[in-house]
């Protein structure tokens, strides 16, 4: 072509002032400047801090736990000390002659392995066996009430904010404000007094554990029916937790969205309102939200530990405080380790599904596209 | 037979303190092909009238009285008596509107693409190729180049190449009327005069009746074929472009005019009007301009003038003080206010 339009123009005066920028960025490496790169590499340094605190947290503990242990054996099994330190080395996975960084290299080479050392308590039983077999129905509990509440919470908080100041949106925000200021434990408490104990409504002696002993696990409609029966008290607990927030979080961001300058242009657009409602209010409106998710997700996991408690759940929390009763420490060290991670987990999860939904943030495909 | 015609329409806006009264009693016809500029200072109602065109006002706006007769060659109606089904329809495919805020105009979060085909998909263009081939004959039209527009998403596009591309949207459906308002406020001055050319362009091509918000004199006369003066919600002055410019008969207009700086001009010559406008919830006795009017008496406050015949039957002002601004303007020099925006 041989006149430039005033669009080539632009288009080559912005391609000129974005260049420089860009090749600085090439430089460093096209991969590291991705945000799903930069979002992994956060979680595995988060990962590593968080198992050098663990490392750091069993020498401060109180009485030195590696030092009970082998004052526990030698008084107990008339051990020489130097036989009792092996054992409990052996227990902590720790060589305690070594200098303290090697034995912090060794710690972490153990950790890459996922060797997170034998419990206390059973002998010859991993710590990491021992987590993988209580964790999934921690995560599941937890996992399932947080995502029904959200779903739930975002559509009453949406057609809260479109139905403004009527009686439904009233209800709705004043039932949210009340039920996300009520603790978690309390809402548990309650429903074991009232409707286990005093109406009897709920068989909360039956609802113990993770599942109905003697059940055989699998994909069958009675196994997974009798997980939820058991999961249904904890997951009811989340749920109503976090309820509230999400509705009253979805109301007001939906109604920012609202207000919207491409919302206005949308209805001029003459598009439905099913489409406008999801596509330029909804999905505009969820975002702020994701991250309030991922923090919601690691706070929910440390408080599960009280609302297994009083469900007796066969969870991580319930086993976490009964290690700490019974002082093993290599559990509770493990315990602890493995929930962070799994938190982290959830929130490289949350950061990479945020970028995919605001391609403001960067696209994980690139910069040009499709 | 005009594509629209307005009559009698009133807009007021509750608030606590209570009704404003934002747009009063205006009449006017729109031409098949024809643009049709409206000036005013910002709060004369240029964008609540824009915008209850197609009936897109906010929640606190009611239309009091008035009619907006549309004809799509068919036949005609009434927009304010569509049901909320139909009105969804007139809306860009009879009636397109491309707005001030462009940069903020598309949802951030879906390509431009997507957005193409939400706005095809809602007014029956079922099949996808049948969008994608009219976006990019229109973003050919706005001289942009559809494969990089239609992959990117809005924060990708500079403000001037947003601005094209809703314009291009807004034509998508063959709309009979497009309303722009301030379509160039929030561009730099060489965007400006690209979409200027752009919009004169495209007007040519496709032949599409244009109403033109403005507070921009200089743009409104570039484009515009007939224009209105607005002055605390009511039209004050219509006129041909030419007749206005050269010969405007109501002192705001003369004062509009006056407000504009010139090239060539000297630093002093440019004249602010005095005031502000009126509070449109207590409108003064009288012409409403009065405060502010170097031309006033006493008369003026007896009753808000109405729209009366000057110099030629189609150049009408709402004063009646026109022959005193027609003396003191002849008398002045030759063509004092248009030779401010040569």
């Amino acid at each position: 072509m041989a006149t430039i339009t005033p669009a080539q123009g632009e288009l080559q005066i912005r391609t000129m002032q974005r260049s420089p920028l860009s090749r600085v960025r090439g430089n460093l490496g096209g991969m590291w400047g991705r945000p799903i790169t930069q979002a992994i590499l956060k979680a595995l340094l988060t990962i590593y801090v968080t198992s050098t605190i663990t490392f750091v947290l069993i020498r401060l503990m109180p009485g030195s736990p590696v030092e009970i242990k082998i004052d526990e054996l030698m008084n107990q099994s008339q051990m020489s000390y130097a036989d009792a330190a092996a054992m409990a080395s052996g227990l902590f996975d720790i060589n305690l002659n070594a200098p303290i960084h090697e034995q912090y290299f060794e710690y972490l080479g153990n950790l890459a392995h996922g060797d997170l050392g034998n419990s206390f308590l059973s002998r010859g039983t991993t710590v990491m066996s021992i987590i993988l077999s209580v964790l999934p129905w921690t995560l599941f509990a937890v996992g399932t009430g947080l995502l029904l509440s959200f779903f739930l919470g975002i559509a009453l908080g949406l057609v809260a904010a479109y139905r403004r100041n009527s009686f439904l949106d009233h209800a709705v925000s004043t039932g949210g404000s009340i039920i996300s200021s009520v603790p978690g434990y309390l809402i548990a408490l309650l429903i074991v007094l009232i409707f286990g104990i005093q109406l009897r409504w709920i068989p909360i002696t039956q609802m113990r554990g993770a599942f109905t002993s003697g059940i055989t696990p699998g994909f069958t409609p009675e196994f997974i029916g009798d997980i939820l029966f058991h999961a249904s008290l904890p997951i009811t607990v989340f749920f109503l937790t976090h309820i509230g927030l999400w509705i009253l979080s979805m109301r007001s961001a939906t109604l920012a969205a609202l207000e919207e300058d491409h919302v206005t242009v949308a209805r001029a657009r003459g598009l439905t309102d099913g489409r406008i409602t999801t596509a330029y209010v909804g999905r505009n409106a969820v975002l702020p939200l994701v991250s309030q998710f991922a923090i919601a997700a690691g706070a929910v996991v440390g408080g599960a530990v009280i609302i297994e408690q009083i469900f007796v759940y066969q969870g991580v929390g319930l086993r976490l405080v009964a290690s700490v009763n019974q002082r093993d420490y290599p559990l509770m060290q493990g315990i602890i380790l493995m929930t962070t991670v799994c938190v982290i987990i959830a929130n490289l999860i949350a950061d990479l599904l945020y970028s995919r939904l605001d391609p403001r943030i960067g696209r994980a495909g690139g910069a040009t596209g499709k | 037979m005009p594509v629209l015609s307005v009559r009698d329409l009133s807009i007021e806006y509750r608030t606590r303190r209570g009704p404003v009264q934002a747009v009063r009693d205006v009449t006017f016809d729109l031409e098949q092909g024809e643009t049709l500029a409206v000036i005013g200072e910002s709060g004369s109602g240029k964008t609540t009238l824009a915008v209850g065109l197609i009936r897109l006002s906010p929640r606190s706006a009611r239309v009091t009285k008035g009619e907006i007769r549309y004809d799509d060659g068919k036949r005609a109606f009434d927009v304010l008596s569509l049901d909320a089904e139909r009105l969804r329809r007139f809306r860009w495919a009879d009636c397109a509107m491309v707005f001030q805020a462009a940069l903020s105009a598309f949802n951030p979060v879906i390509t431009m693409w997507e957005q193409f085909l939400d706005t095809g998909r809602a007014h029956g263009m079922g099949d996808k190729h049948t969008v994608h081939d009219r976006t990019r004959e229109l973003l050919d039209l706005v001289h942009l180049d559809p494969k990089r527009v239609l992959t990117a998403y809005p924060h990708e596009l500079s403000g001037g190449m947003r601005q094209r591309v809703l314009i291009a949207m807004a034509l998508l459906l063959d709309p009979r009327v497009v309303i722009l308002d301030e379509p160039t406020t929030a561009l730099d001055i060489l965007t400006q005069r690209a979409i200027i050319d752009l919009l004169r362009e495209l007007r040519g091509r496709l032949g599409f009746a244009t109403i033109f918000i403005s507070h921009d004199l200089s743009i409104a006369a570039e484009l515009a074929d007939r224009m209105i003066t607005m002055y605390a919600g009511r039209i004050v002055e219509r006129a041909n472009v030419e007749d206005l410019f050269y010969r405007p008969r109501h002192p705001y207009s003369v004062g509009l005019m006056r407000a504009v700086p010139r090239v060539s001009g000297a630093l002093g010559s440019v004249v602010s009007i005095p005031g502000s406008p009126p509070d449109l919830i207590r409108l003064p006795r009288g012409c409403s301009y009065y405060p502010r009017c170097p031309f006033h008496v006493e008369q003026c406050l007896e009753q808000d003038p109405p729209l009366i015949p000057v110099d030629t039957p189609d150049h009408e002002a709402a004063c009646i003080r026109w022959e005193a601004v027609a003396a003191a303007l002849g008398s002045d020099a030759e063509a004092p206010v248009a030779e401010k925006l040569a």
